[in-house]
């Protein structure tokens, strides 16, 4: 079985220097649990630098395909690739765009199955089963047979330690490739703003009013203007414990 | 009849003689695993000065041992000169016998003080062949006593002369054998071999020059990732194993021993000369790694990490140097320590607990924590402190160093700029050229990032003039002042403290007047000022110029106990019994003074991470500020 893994470079929140972005680190530690040949792919126009990371983590040898900044990567990728049984690449790359589309497009070109923002992938009978993350914490389990993509979620492995022996023995294999020229991108909210609208009109003064004045209101509180801060701090603890706020 | 005693006696002479030749050649074809290694034979020359001046610095601290090691020793070495001369030579002279008996009996004395050490031996001293052995240094005493006085006074004694006379060949060859067998079987007396022959080709052989405590670069270019296997040590360095002789005082000084993590320094040792010797010298009989089997399985041809030593052990060491201050065979285990990290970093990436992320922080951002440089000087955006931008020039570069990101110690980063300021003196920082200094991607075996992050720093600071830098942190100071030489970059350093001791002494900083007396406190002494860099007064010095009289902890000084921090200890966080900072907090309430001052951001961080009641830690130039006038 031939599995390739893409990874490209992400940029570090904090000092923007290029680095390996997490879910394709994660690509490439679940890749090489998996039984196959490894190919680890790049495709765009990092230096050497901006790929170190996937080296000292593992990657071995990276096959690169050059491309010029403002050429799109689809195209290439699917050329090179064809034949691969088993696509696997980070859920959305760390860097450029993010839109975490390549997989669905890759998917489309190369004519094979979409398993997306996978955390676990073992075979079953003819079949790969695959685990996906959905929001708050939900599994589901997906089946696919060969050939596919899968997209993979940051979560799912570890890939190994940085070393700087893996990085001193990796290799970048670099190759001219082509593409057609990026569609301009337009950024828009993914949701419209709606105006904020209070949910009462009444002042903040009269809100606190309510709040801790005493009398028959619901919301009202207590104000404790006496005692040393011990019992003041019981009074808050009565509080809390009357509503099973805390339960000690 | 003293005629055939004296023949058996040169008879066991030159064997014994020979045993200990063959043994010394297959020892040292153990020691010739390791690689080859700069060595000067003019050390050969300086072993009597080593033995006598750099080994009596330590052993004189206790001076009991001291003195029956001189006797067992010194009488040990006289009676084989003279045998050598008298019987190996053939002389037979009866004034030499007379020597023999003398020095002998000044052997047995010493034989005798270390016997009645041993009988509450205390736990840090290996058992095993090492308890009996000053009853067989007795013993060979004893024989030589017996047979020389016997050859000098003998003759006339007929019967029970022959009878005394088998009795003291019987002790020479039992007690004997133990001088002869050591070095080639590992037994005891190897250290006295191996011990010499370290003096002289000792692998940080500056140190007998001057202080050296500064970790030696890899050269990286050359493929050197530190040492997976024996044959990654130097020479030299296997032959240092070998001078160790169990005392247990780098065991006794550890912290992370005493906090029950799974280190024991002597034990560490102890794991690579099983390693060298694949196992074959006698069993390891001394305290284990806390919470570890004594036992080790040598698999030759293994990395060391994995088989003979865990990656736990190594990565508990806070590199304080207690150990190497306290060793009389005068062994580098923070060396050891770190070229085997060295390995497991560079060559693996195993790195424990929160230390792969400090130095992922390290190589993305250059800082330790991960924060953006841009913002390290925010502390001081009122105080008017120039940023110098290159080409510029100043008195003083300030470096604050990591502690800059953290919020406690920006306070005495505030008060040191403070006093500075009032005392007059012209400093101004780097802003946001400043990078990390590297020391704990060095310490955490990560040459490669300590080496990128130096040079960087050196390129920087060549953008600039400045006459000397002064930083409070003793991290960086120790990076910039002994490890940025090796790479090009010469700077004055100065340690915050020396530059207040100095200020102070010149009446620069205005003090106040009606100085109401301070109450004493206790000071912490980093490890990296104090048996880094013998930073030991000026900190003192502060103080007293300020008024506060110091009561120090029973540690103190050379023998200070770390924080816990340092080696990066605080990032790998291995699990003990208990916390080192915690061991140190009790040994400041001991004084009973309910302060400590401090003069590093690591120690203040880890003092003041100390759940419970504690004392309040206060930083040196805080307590300066305090005084202002
Ligand atoms: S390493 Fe040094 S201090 Fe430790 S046991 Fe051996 S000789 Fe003693
Ligand atoms: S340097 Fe300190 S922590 Fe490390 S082994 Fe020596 S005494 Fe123990």
């Amino acid at each position: 079985m031939k599995i390739a893994v893409l990874v490209s470079p992400a940029v570090h929140p904090v000092s923007g220097r290029p680095c390996a972005g997490e879910a394709d680190l994660a690509a490439l530690a679940l890749a090489q649990r998996l039984p196959g040949e490894l190919q680890v792919w790049y495709a765009g126009a990092a230096d050497d630098a901006a790929l170190a990371d996937y080296l000292a983590r593992g990657a071995g040898t990276i096959h690169s395909l050059n491309l010029s900044p403002d050429s799109d990567v689809l195209s290439a990728l699917g050329s090179a690739l064809q034949g691969v049984d088993m696509v696997l690449c980070g859920a959305r790359s760390g860097g450029g765009d993010g839109s975490g589309l390549l997989p669905y497009q890759l998917a489309e070109q190369l004519g094979a199955a979409l398993l997306p923002d996978v955390l676990d992938l073992s075979k079953s009978d003819r079949q790969w089963r695959a685990v996906q993350a959905l929001p708050k914490g939900v599994r589901r389990t997906l089946q696919a047979s060969l050939p596919l993509v899968a997209s993979v979620n940051p979560r799912a492995a570890t890939a190994p330690g940085w070393s700087y022996a893996r990085l001193q023995q990796g290799k970048i294999r670099r190759k001219a490739a082509t593409g057609a020229a990026l569609a301009p991108v337009v950024l828009e909210p993914s949701r419209r703003a709606r105006a904020l609208v209070a949910a009462s009109k009444v002042s903040g003064h009269a809100r606190m009013q309510g709040a801790i004045a005493g009398g028959d209101a619901k919301a009202a509180g207590v104000v404790v203007k006496q005692g040393d801060s011990v019992e003041k701090a019981q009074v808050v603890l009565d509080y809390l414990r009357q509503h099973q706020l805390v339960d000690f | 009849m003293s005629f055939s005693l004296a023949h058996a006696l040169t008879g066991l002479f030159w064997l014994g003689a020979l045993l200990l030749l063959g043994g010394l050649a297959r020892r040292a074809s153990l020691w010739q695993q390791g690689h080859s290694a700069s060595v000067s034979w003019l050390g050969l020359l300086a072993m009597p000065k080593r033995y006598f001046v750099d080994i009596h610095h330590v052993v004189a601290r206790e001076p009991a041992v001291a003195r029956a090691h001189v006797a067992a020793a010194g009488g040990g070495v006289a009676i084989l000169l003279l045998s050598a001369l008298n019987y190996g030579l053939m002389l037979y002279q009866g004034w030499l016998d007379v020597l023999l008996v003398l020095m002998a009996a000044v052997m047995l004395l010493g034989a005798r003080m270390m016997q009645a050490r041993r009988l509450q031996a205390p736990p840090r001293l290996s058992q095993g062949r090492w308890q009996v052995l000053p009853a067989r240094l007795r013993l060979f005493a004893l024989g030589s006593l017996l047979a020389a006085g016997l050859l000098f006074a003998g003759p006339q004694m007929g019967m029970a002369g022959q009878l005394i006379a088998v009795a003291a060949l019987l002790m020479l060859a039992l007690g004997g054998a133990e001088l002869a067998l050591g070095i080639g079987l590992g037994w005891p007396m190897k250290h006295a071999v191996a011990g010499l022959l370290h003096l002289a080709f000792h692998p940080r052989a500056e140190r007998f020059a001057g202080k050296s405590s500064d970790l030696k670069p890899l050269n990286l270019a050359a493929g050197e990732l530190g040492v997976a296997k024996v044959e990654d040590f130097a020479w030299n360095r296997l032959l240092s194993f070998d001078a160790c002789v169990q005392c247990g005082k780098c065991e006794a000084a550890c912290p992370a021993y005493a906090a029950g993590q799974p280190l024991n320094p002597k034990k560490l040792i102890q794991d690579m000369v099983a390693a060298q010797s694949r196992g074959t010298d006698p069993a390891y009989a001394g305290n284990p790694h806390p919470g570890r089997e004594a036992a080790v399985v040598v698999k030759p041809g293994e990395d060391i990490v994995g088989s003979v030593l865990a990656a736990e052990t190594l990565w508990s060491c806070t590199t304080c140097r207690a150990c190497v201050e306290n060793c009389p065979m005068l062994i580098e285990h923070v060396d050891t320590v770190v070229n085997l990290r060295r390995h497991v970093t560079l060559s693996r990436g195993e790195v424990p607990g929160k230390g792969s992320e400090a130095l992922a922080n390290l190589r993305n951002t250059d800082t330790v924590g991960g924060y953006p440089l841009a913002v390290r000087y925010h502390w001081a955006i009122d105080l008017d402190l120039p940023v110098l931008q290159p080409g510029d020039q100043t008195e003083w570069l300030l470096l604050a160093g990591e502690g800059a990101f953290d919020m406690r110690y920006q306070r005495a980063l505030r008060a040191l700029v403070k006093v500075l300021k009032a005392a007059g003196v012209k400093v101004a920082v780097l802003g946001a050229a400043e990078r990390d200094c590297g020391d704990v991607a060095r310490r955490l075996g990560d040459e490669a990032g300590f080496q990128r992050l130096a040079k960087a720093n050196i390129a920087t600071l060549a953008q600039y003039r400045f006459d000397r830098i002064v930083t409070p942190d003793p991290h960086v100071f120790h990076c910039l002042a002994n490890e940025y030489p090796a790479f090009g970059g010469q700077f004055e350093v100065w340690h915050h403290s020396k530059l207040l001791e100095h200020l102070l002494a010149r009446r620069a900083i205005p003090l106040k007047a009606d100085a109401t007396p301070l109450p004493p406190l206790t000071f912490h002494d980093p490890c990296y000022l104090g048996r880094y860099n013998d930073g030991f007064n000026a900190p003192r010095n502060v103080l007293k110029g300020i008024g506060i009289k110091v009561v120090d902890m029973q540690r103190s000084g050379r023998d200070a106990r770390c924080c816990g921090w340092g080696g990066g200890a605080a990032f790998t966080d291995i699990p003990g019994q208990r916390r080192i900072p915690d061991m140190r907090m009790d040994d400041i309430r001991e004084t009973g003074t309910g302060r400590v001052a401090v003069a590093c951001p690591n120690c203040t961080a880890m003092l003041e991470g100390v759940v419970g009641e504690r004392a309040d830690v206060i930083e040196l130039a805080e307590l300066v500020a305090e005084r202002l006038a």
